[in-house]
C-alpha cells in the first residue's frame, strides 16, 4: 500500500517535472544581435580606478574609454578619447587634443575637466589604486593642465617613452564623482551594489543588469563616438550578456548546448571541438601563445641563506652559473608540452613572449633538454656523486632542496613532478610541497623561506610595466626582492638598461635595450623558463568580424552576427 | 517553558563568542592576509598594498580586529566584504535564496523517499527487497555528491531534457511570472536529486534501524496484546516513536540550509553560498567568512532549540524539566 503510494508520488513528481515547459520567445542571439559569453567570477567593483581583479576588468572594460588605446595587432598606441597628440620640448611635453562630441550616458559632454579630475584622483593619496605606479616617473608625478575644454597638456620630468602605455587608464566622469572624491567616500563609490543605471559611462556598451553570481547584461551605447567607414553606428552588436560560471566544465557545457557563443577551450578540449566543428557550426581559432611567463625561480636571497658567518650551501648552488645551467638543461619542455598541454604549447626561451612583437628577442639559444650534458656540467663543476643516486656539492653536502607552487593548478603539479623526476636521475633530491596561493606569496615577498618555486607572471606589452620584476629594487624581483643596491653586476646592468630604455621615444630604438635584458636573464638564469600554452577560442560560425588576439579583441566594435 | 527558553538563549551568547573567536583566530594563523593575494600583481606597488591593509584594518593585532568585529556585530553591522566592498549581509542574502531553495527541495526529496522506503524494508526485514534496497543505499552513501553531479550534467547534455546546470536561464528576466517559476523548477530538479539522493541512504538506514528497535519494545508488545490491529500498532505506536531522532535531525537541518555544498554547486554551476564561502576562506576575506560562521552558528543553535521544543511536543516521555536538567 505504502509502496504503491510512494511509487505513484515519484511518478507524479517526474511527470510534473517533464511537463514543466517554460513558455518563452525563441532566444535567438543572432536576431537580437546579442553576444553571450561566460566569465568565471563575480566582479569586485564597478569603479574603474579601484579595479584589482580580472573579473571587474571584464565587467566594466567596455564601459569606459581612455585617452589612448593600444592596437592589439600592431601593439602601438591609437587615438581614443584623445583624437591626436603632439610631443614638444624634446619629449617632455605632450599635448593631447580631445575628441569633440563625446557625451557621457547622462548627456553631459566629455571635456578636459574629466581628464584632469581622473588624474587628480589617481594621484590622490587617499585613493589606493593600481594605476598610480605606472604614472610615476623616477618617483615623480606628471604635471598636467587643461588650457581649454578640449586640450590636456602633460609635463614630464624627463622624456618617458612608456607614457603612451600608461595613459590607457579609464577616464571617469567628473560631474558625477567629484563630490565622492572630495568627501573621501570614493573607495566605496560604484561598488557592485550600485544600480547599473547609475554607472555614467562613455564606452561602447552600457550596463543594464547585474544579477550577482548570475549574469551581467549590456546594451549598445547609442551615443558612442565611434563610427564605421560609411558613417554607420558602432558597435554593431546591440547587446552583450556575460554569464558568471565559476567552473570551466560548466562553461564548456554552456557553449556546447548553445547558451554561450564564444568559449576559450583548455588544451584537452581543443581537439574534440575541432573534430566536431562542422557538426556544432563553430570555428576553433588559433589565437596565439600565452603572453605571460611560467618559470622556475631559485632563491638567491642572502637575507634567507646567510646568517652571520654561516652560509647555507643552497645559496652557493643557486648563485653558481654552472649549477643553474645544468638545471636549465634538465627541464623536459617537450615532455611537459606533450603531457600537460596535449601538445598545444611551445617551449619558452625568453621571459618575454614572442607575441610581444616589438620587444621580444628572437636570438636567444635555447637550453636543450639533455640530462647527460647536465650531468657532465655538474661533474666538471665539482658536483660529484657521493653514492649511487645522491649527488653532492664540492663541499660534500648532498643536493637537496624544496620545490613549491600554488595548489589547485593541475598543470603546475604535473610540471613539478616531471622536473623532480629528471633531477632525481641526476642525483638531486627535490622535496615537492605545494602551498595555498596566499601562503606562497607570503613566502616569496616577506618570509623568503623557499628554495625553488614554479610560478607564472602575466605579460605586458610595455616592458617598463614589469620593472617591479626586472629592477633589483622591485618587490617582485622574486629571486632577491627589494635590494637597496644591486647585488650583482648583471643586476646593476639591468637596472641601467631599464633607465635607458625609457628615455628613447622610438620603439625600434628602444627594443635593443630590452633584448639585452632578456639575454642577461637567459645567461644568468635567476629564472628558468618552461613553456607557453597555445591559446584557442571557439565561436559560432554566425559571428563575423570577430578578431581575437592574445592581447584582446581587435576592432571589437565591428563584431556582429551575420545577417540572415 | 519560559525559564527553559531564557536559560538556553543566554547560554548561546558565550557559545557564539567562543565559536566566532576560534574561527577568527584560525583565519589569522594562516600566513598573509587578503591583500597578500594582490602582491604578485606588478601594477600594484607595495605602498598601495600598505594603504589597503590600513584601510581594511588588517595591520592591527588579532584581539583588536576581533573586538572591532564583535563591536560591529553587536550593532547589527556584519561588516564589509574585502573582495566585493559591499555589506556582508547583502552579499549573503543575494546567494541565500538559491541555497535555501535547493536545500529545502533536496531535504523534502530525500525525506519523502527515505522514510517510506525505510519503513518498507524494516517491515520486510531480511527479504530480497530489503537486501536490494540496502545494497543500493550503501552504494548511494559511498558515491560522492560531486561525482553524481557530473553524471547528472552528462545526462542533461545527452538527453536534452534538463538544463545543464545553473539556477536560471539566461533570459530569465524577460519571462512571464509563471514561466519564471517553471524555469526555476526545471533548473532545480537535477541538483535536488543529486543532493537529495546522498541523504536518502543514511536516512533510510536510520529509519530502518529505528523501527526494528522499537518493533520489539515492550509497549509494542502491550499494544499487540491489547488486540490492536497490526497496521494500528505500526502507525500509531511504532512509527510515532521511530520518528523522534528525525525531529532532532530536522533541527540540525536548519543550519544545513545555509551551509551550501561547494563541490556540487561548482559542478552544476549553482550560484549558492557554498562557493562564495569557499572562495572567501581561500582568499582570507575575513568579514565574509565571519558573517557566514555567525549565521551558521545561530541557525545551528536555534535549530537545536526548536528541535528540543518539537521533541517535547511529539514525545510524551520528554518535558522541559528533563531538557533543562541535561
Amino acid at each position: 500500500m505504502i509502496r504503491i503510494r510512494a511509487v505513484l508520488f515519484a511518478l507524479a513528481a517526474l511527470l510534473l517535472a517533464a511537463g514543466c515547459r517554460v513558455n518563452r520567445p525563441p532566444n535567438d542571439h543572432a536576431a537580437t544581435q546579442t553576444l553571450y559569453d561566460s566569465m568565471s567570477s563575480d566582479p569586485g567593483t564597478f569603479n574603474p580606478l579601484l579595479v584589482t581583479d580580472s573579473a571587474s576588468n571584464a565587467a566594466i572594460g567596455d564601459l569606459f574609454e581612455s585617452l589612448v588605446r593600444i592596437n592589439p595587432q600592431t601593439l602601438l598606441p591609437e587615438p581614443g578619447l584623445a583624437a591626436s597628440w603632439a610631443l614638444g620640448d624634446g619629449g617632455k611635453t605632450i599635448t593631447f587634443h580631445l575628441r569633440h562630441g563625446v557625451v557621457w550616458s547622462d548627456g553631459v559632454p566629455f571635456t578636459s575637466r574629466d581628464v584632469i579630475f581622473t588624474m587628480r584622483t589617481i594621484y590622490d593619496p587617499k585613493v589606493p589604486n593600481s594605476t598610480v605606479s605606472s604614472m610615476l616617473i623616477d618617483g615623480q608625478p606628471i604635471a598636467f593642465a587643461a588650457p581649454d575644454d578640449y586640450t590636456v597638456v602633460m609635463r614630464l620630468p624627463r622624456p618617458f617613452a612608456p607614457l603612451f602605455y600608461s595613459v590607457g587608464f579609464p577616464i571617469i566622469p567628473a560631474h558625477i564623482l567629484e563630490p565622492d572624491v572630495a568627501s573621501g567616500a570614493f573607495i566605496h563609490t560604484w561598488g557592485i551594489d550600485t544600480p547599473p543605471g547609475k554607472l555614467i559611462a562613455d564606452g561602447a556598451y552600457l550596463m543594464t543588469r547585474y544579477v550577482p553570481a548570475q549574469q551581467l547584461a549590456y546594451r549598445r551605447n547609442p551615443a558612442y563616438w565611434m563610427r564605421d567607414g560609411s558613417g554607420g553606428e558602432l558597435p554593431r552588436l546591440r547587446g552583450q550578456v556575460r554569464l558568471i560560471v565559476p567552473d570551466q566544465n560548466a562553461q564548456y557545457l554552456r557553449f556546447m548546448v548553445g547558451i554561450t557563443d564564444v568559449y576559450s577551450p583548455r588544451p584537452e578540449e581543443v581537439n574534440g571541438l575541432r573534430e566536431n566543428a562542422a557538426r556544432l557550426h563553430i570555428t576553433v581559432k588559433d589565437v596565439g601563445i600565452d603572453t605571460g611567463s611560467l618559470f622556475f625561480v631559485f632563491n638567491r636571497n642572502p637575507r634567507h641563506y646567510v646568517a652571520g658567518t654561516v652560509t647555507n650551501p643552497k645559496y652557493k648552488w643557486f648563485t653558481d652559473p654552472n649549477f643553474m645551467r645544468a638545471l636549465a638543461h634538465s627541464i623536459d619542455k617537450q615532455g611537459i608540452i606533450n603531457l600537460c598541454f596535449r601538445g598545444l604549447a611551445v617551449p619558452a626561451i625568453s621571459d618575454t613572449s614572442p607575441e610581444n612583437k616589438i620587444f621580444y628577442n628572437p636570438n636567444l639559444t635555447p637550453y636543450d633538454y639533455d640530462l647527460n650534458r647536465a650531468a657532465r656540467i655538474l661533474d666538471e663543476a665539482g658536483y660529484r656523486m657521493l653514492r649511487p643516486g645522491v649527488r653532492g656539492d664540492p663541499d660534500g653536502h648532498p643536493l637537496i632542496f624544496s620545490l613549491t607552487t600554488n595548489t589547485g593548478v593541475p598543470v603546475r603539479d604535473q610540471m613539478c613532478a616531471i622536473f623532480k623526476q629528471d633531477l632525481a636521475t641526476l642525483g638531486i633530491q627535490v622535496n615537492y610541497r605545494p602551498l595555498e596561493f596566499i601562503s606562497l606569496v607570503k613566502a616569496l615577498e616577506s618570509s623568503f623561506d623557499w628554495d625553488c618555486v614554479l610560478i607564472g607572471f602575466g605579460g605586458t606589452i610595455e616592458p617598463n610595466d614589469a620593472s617591479n620584476f626586472l629592477r633589483s629594487s622591485g618587490n617582485l624581483h622574486v629571486w632577491n626582492p627589494s635590494q637597496s643596491k644591486p647585488a650583482t653586476p648583471w643586476e646593476a646592468e639591468i637596472d641601467s638598461l631599464m633607465d635607458q630604455g625609457t628615455t628613447v621615444m622610438d620603439e625600434r630604438q628602444r627594443a635593443p635595450f630590452y633584448w639585452r635584458i632578456q639575454q642577461i636573464l637567459h645567461d644568468e638564469l635567476p629564472i628558468i623558463e618552461t613553456v607557453r600554452q597555445a591559446e584557442y577560442i571557439a565561436y559560432r560560425n554566425t559571428i563575423v568580424g570577430y578578431n581575437p588576439t592574445v592581447w584582446g579583441l581587435y576592432k571589437p566594435e565591428w563584431m556582429e552576427f551575420r545577417a540572415q | 517553558m519560559g525559564r527553559f527558553l531564557l536559560k538556553r538563549l543566554l547560554l548561546m551568547i558565550p557559545l557564539i563568542i567562543g565559536i566566532t573567536f576560534i574561527s577568527f583566530a584560525a583565519m589569522s594563523l594562516v600566513p598573509g592576509n587578503f591583500v597578500s593575494s594582490l602582491a604578485l600583481d606588478p601594477k600594484i606597488s607595495p605602498q598601495v598594498l600598505k594603504q589597503m591593509e590600513a584601510e581594511f584594518g588588517l595591520d592591527q593585532p588579532l584581539m583588536i580586529r576581533y573586538l572591532r568585529w564583535l563591536w560591529q556585530v553587536v550593532h547589527m553591522n556584519f561588516g564589509v566584504s574585502l573582495a566585493y566592498r559591499v555589506n556582508v549581509t547583502n552579499l549573503i542574502a543575494s546567494r541565500a535564496a538559491n541555497t535555501v531553495l535547493l536545500a529545502l527541495a533536496s531535504m523534502i526529496l530525500s525525506w519523502a523517499i527515505a522514510i517510506p522506503v525505510g519503513i518498507i524494508v524494516a517491515v520486510r526485514q531480511n527479504s530480497i527487497l530489503d537486501r536490494t534496497l540496502s545494497f543500493i543505499s550503501f552504494l548511494g552513501m559511498s558515491v560522492p555528491g560531486f561525482f553524481l553531479a557530473f553524471l547528472a550534467m552528462d545526462f542533461a547534455l545527452w538527453s536534452g531534457w534538463f538544463p545543464v546546470g545553473g539556477s536560471f536561464s539566461p533570459d530569465y528576466a524577460t519571462l512571464d511570472t509563471w514561466s519564471q517559476v517553471a524555469d526555476r523548477f526545471n533548473h532545480l530538479i537535477l541538483p535536488a536529486l543529486v543532493l537529495g539522493l546522498a541523504g536518502v541512504a543514511s536516512l533510510m538506514r536510520l529509519m530502518r534501524s529505528q523501527i526494528l528497535e522499537i518493533k520489539h519494545a515492550e509497549f509494542v508488545r502491550t499494544a499487540r496484546a491489547k488486540g490492536l490491529s497490526e497496521s494500528r500498532v505500526m502507525y500509531k505506536h511504532v512509527l510515532r516513536n521511530a520518528l523522534n531522532p528525525f525531529v532532532t535531525m530536522a533541527g540540525y537541518g536548519l543550519a544545513d540550509l545555509l551551509g551550501g555544498a561547494a563541490l556540487v554547486e561548482t559542478v552544476m554551476n549553482l550560484q549558492g553560498l557554498g562557493l562564495l564561502l569557499l572562495t572567501a576562506v581561500r582568499s582570507l576575506d575575513v568579514p565574509l567568512v565571519m558573517g557566514s560562521v555567525l549565521m551558521g552558528t545561530i541557525l545551528l543553535l536555534v535549530g537545536n532549540l526548536l528541535a528540543d521544543i518539537a521533541l517535547v511536543a511529539v514525545d510524551p516521555r520528554v518535558d522541559f524539566s528533563t531538557l533543562a536538567s541535561q
